[in-house]
């Protein structure tokens, strides 16, 4: 499609040609800047240089370039929307001519950043099937007043409906929300979402260039600056370096919770679900708003998400598994934060169930432990054998540099390896349960996955030669949409129960 | 819910498959095997070892174009009834997997050169599934292969929903 393609136009169906709003030059600026990372750091080194007249030339340059390379793109595209189907012709040099019909969208999805709210824009994205698999985009009309957006949408759902475009009628009074977060709901969300790799981030930062940014809470230099009013808890930091430790733990902390605070709250805030004719629809949202609509006829599995400290709380992620991609992130999370009952209430809504009758969970086998023992744990004997390899007449390879050390550090991680998989084990259970796969796995990353028999589409039933040793094997199930990685599966069956499973999966 | 058998009568296929698995071994096995002579006289001849390499990949290989190939006819099966395809195969790493018919989405035979040798094709079944979304089962008469497409083709629904 990169040739010009130009294919010819029937005035009677298609509508009348349309620009994008003409503030697409200021909305499409921030897409510009955000991919001038590099000229940026450019920028700033001549500027250290103090090589003014350069850096200026080459920012008007690269300014002017810029405006005038959005200009062409909003003067090159155009839109017309038709009875049945929406084309875009876009580009200069390469031309493309994209139709895309209307039967075939799936969902119109709406974002407004911060400039487009500002001004009553958004940018609406055409979903079709075909986005499942590739990176690229099917359908995005960058900017385009709101009004225009949502007449769109329901010019879209109309035709779905088989009926006339009806005109937009400004819901009236809203249906009450399938599930709402409120900002206390948020919040305690956000401090869910406190990351690891944030803390770990910041400790390896710190810990690397501390010296150059005078950023090292691990010092206590850093720590007496700072309490230079605060005599006595500088005393103390001054005569303790475990209290300087102590501190920059703590602070650490505070800044991975901030920042897990501060990302949801802008991800998160006034989440709103509600329940539409032919699906969910969620909005989102605290600068950039995103307006996203999810048929229900799409979805292929549902996934409940926790670890074990929302666990203890009794918080779930419930996510959607459907063909289309969410953005680029894949599941469609549609409850960041929920009790088992509000999920429930959101997938009655589609009518799933959110758990099996209680008695049906089974539990997997214990060679789930066994089996990976059997490989983490003999490595450790390596270590207790060092002292006696020179008397074996095998001093060669205790002399291998670092083994007995490797050795020792493996024998003191793998009671924790052993124990993570123990507990991982305790939350692995299944149940078979009107007409509906329920699967849990993990403990760290707990997951129940929701698998309706109707969306599974091959089942695989594997065995491994350690597994066979062990007398299991694993129930593979492939079911379309999802990430590369999303995979279904129940580890650790006998194959007796694998084979009486899969004859029931497959009884239908 | 009148659980349907899985059909358990699983079929060979064709013998000539092992001569498939043959070629195909060799092609792998003796491009390497003549690497392995050219380094061990090149840069191992000195070495205390030197002579191990290409009697250990000779030998490996070896077992690679006799045993193997009919212990990998031995365990590949297939059976169908009405509704779904079943494969089996493999004994270190054994998978069993089951396609319903109404499942699949579309169904490619194809036959490479080895496979035109020997009067071999390859059945290919695609699914929704994300993964094990492509299930092949080689080594069948290109007459069975296409009498079993035309068998799942009648069963294939339009839409993935």
């Amino acid at each position: 499609m990169s040739e010009a393609v130009i294919l010819p136009l029937n005035e009677d169906l298609l509508g009348p040609p349309e620009r994008l709003h003409p503030l697409y030059l200021l909305t499409g600026l921030g897409k510009s800047v955000k991919g001038a990372w590099g000229l940026l750091a450019g920028g700033a080194v001549l500027g250290a240089q103090g090589r003014w007249a350069l850096l200026i030339g080459i920012g008007v340059a690269v300014a002017v370039a810029t405006v005038i390379g959005l200009l062409v793109k909003w003067l090159k595209l155009e839109y017309r929307v038709g009875r049945d189907e929406i084309r875009i012709d876009s580009g200069f040099l390469s031309r493309t001519s994209r139709v895309i019909p209307f039967d075939r969208v799936t969902d119109v999805d709406l974002e407004q950043g911060p400039l487009h709210r500002l001004f009553g824009l958004a940018r609406v994205r055409l979903e079709t099937g075909a986005s499942a698999g590739s990176k690229e985009e099917d359908g995005v009309l960058d900017t385009i007043s709101l009004d225009r957006a949502q007449a769109l949408r329901e010019l879209i759902r109309a035709h779905r409906r088989g009926e006339a475009a009806a005109p937009v009628t400004e819901a009236v009074a809203e249906a009450p929300a399938l599930y709402a977060m409120d900002n206390r709901r948020v919040a305690t969300a956000g401090l869910f979402n406190f990351s690891l790799a944030v803390i770990a981030g910041l400790f390896g930062v710190s810990q690397t260039f501390g010296d150059v940014l005078g950023f090292d809470p691990f010092e206590r230099s850093f720590w007496i600056g700072i309490l230079s009013r605060a005599e006595p808890l500088r005393n103390l930091v001054i005569s303790h370096q475990i209290v300087a430790i102590l501190a920059g733990t703590v602070l650490l902390i505070l800044l991975g919770v901030a920042t897990g605070l501060i990302r949801t709250a802008l991800r998160e805030y006034g989440f709103r679900l509600d329940r539409t004719e032919s699906g969910l629809r969620r909005r989102r949202g605290l600068m950039t708003l995103t307006d996203v609509t999810i048929p229900a006829k799409r979805v292929q599995a549902a996934i409940l998400a926790n670890g074990p400290i929302r666990n203890r709380f009794g918080w779930w992620v419930l996510k959607l598994q459907s063909l289309a991609m969410d953005g680029k992130k894949g599941d469609h999370v549609i409850a960041p934060l929920a009790q088992e009952e509000e999920a429930a209430g959101v997938l009655a809504s589609l009518d799933w169930p959110v758990a099996p009758s209680a008695g049906s969970w089974r539990r997997v086998s214990r060679a789930f432990v066994t089996s990976y023992a059997a490989i983490v744990g003999p490595p450790a004997l390596l270590a207790l054998a060092v002292p006696f390899m020179g008397a074996a007449g095998l001093s060669i390879v205790a002399a291998l540099p670092l083994l007995g050390v490797v050795a020792s550090i493996w024998t003191l991680i793998i009671p924790f390896l052993i124990g993570a998989r123990w507990l991982s084990w305790r939350r692995t259970r299944f149940a078979f349960d009107s007409d509906t796969l329920f699967v849990e796995t993990g403990w760290w990353r707990h997951r129940r996955r929701i698998l309706p028999l109707r969306k599974i589409q091959s089942i695989d039933l594997a065995e491994s030669f350690w597994g066979r040793a062990f007398g299991i094997c694993t129930l593979r199930l492939g079911v379309a949409g999802g990430g590369g990685f999303a995979d279904h599966h129940v580890p650790a069956l006998s194959r007796e129960e694998a084979q009486s499973l899969r004859a029931r999966l497959l009884s239908q | 819910m009148t659980a349907h058998a899985i059909p358990a009568d699983l079929h060979p296929v064709e013998p000539a498959y092992r001569n498939v698995l043959r070629v195909q071994a060799a092609m792998f096995w003796v491009p390497l095997f003549a690497i392995a002579v050219v380094v061990d006289r090149l840069l191992l001849a000195e070495m205390p070892f030197g002579g191990l390499l290409p009697v250990a990949i000779g030998l490996i290989g070896l077992s690679g174009l006799t045993v193997a190939p009919d212990r990998i006819y031995r365990r590949l099966g297939y059976a169908m009834d009405g509704r779904l395809l079943r494969t089996v195969r493999g004994w270190l790493f054994h998978t069993d997997s089951v396609v319903p018919f109404i499942r699949v989405q579309h169904i490619d035979v194809t036959r490479g050169p080895v496979d035109k040798m020997f009067g071999t094709a390859s059945l290919v079944v695609h699914t929704a599934g994300t993964h094990n979304s492509v299930v092949v089962l080689p080594g069948l008469s290109p007459d069975r292969a296409a009498e079993i497409r035309d068998a799942i083709r009648g069963e294939i629904r339009a839409d993935a929903e």
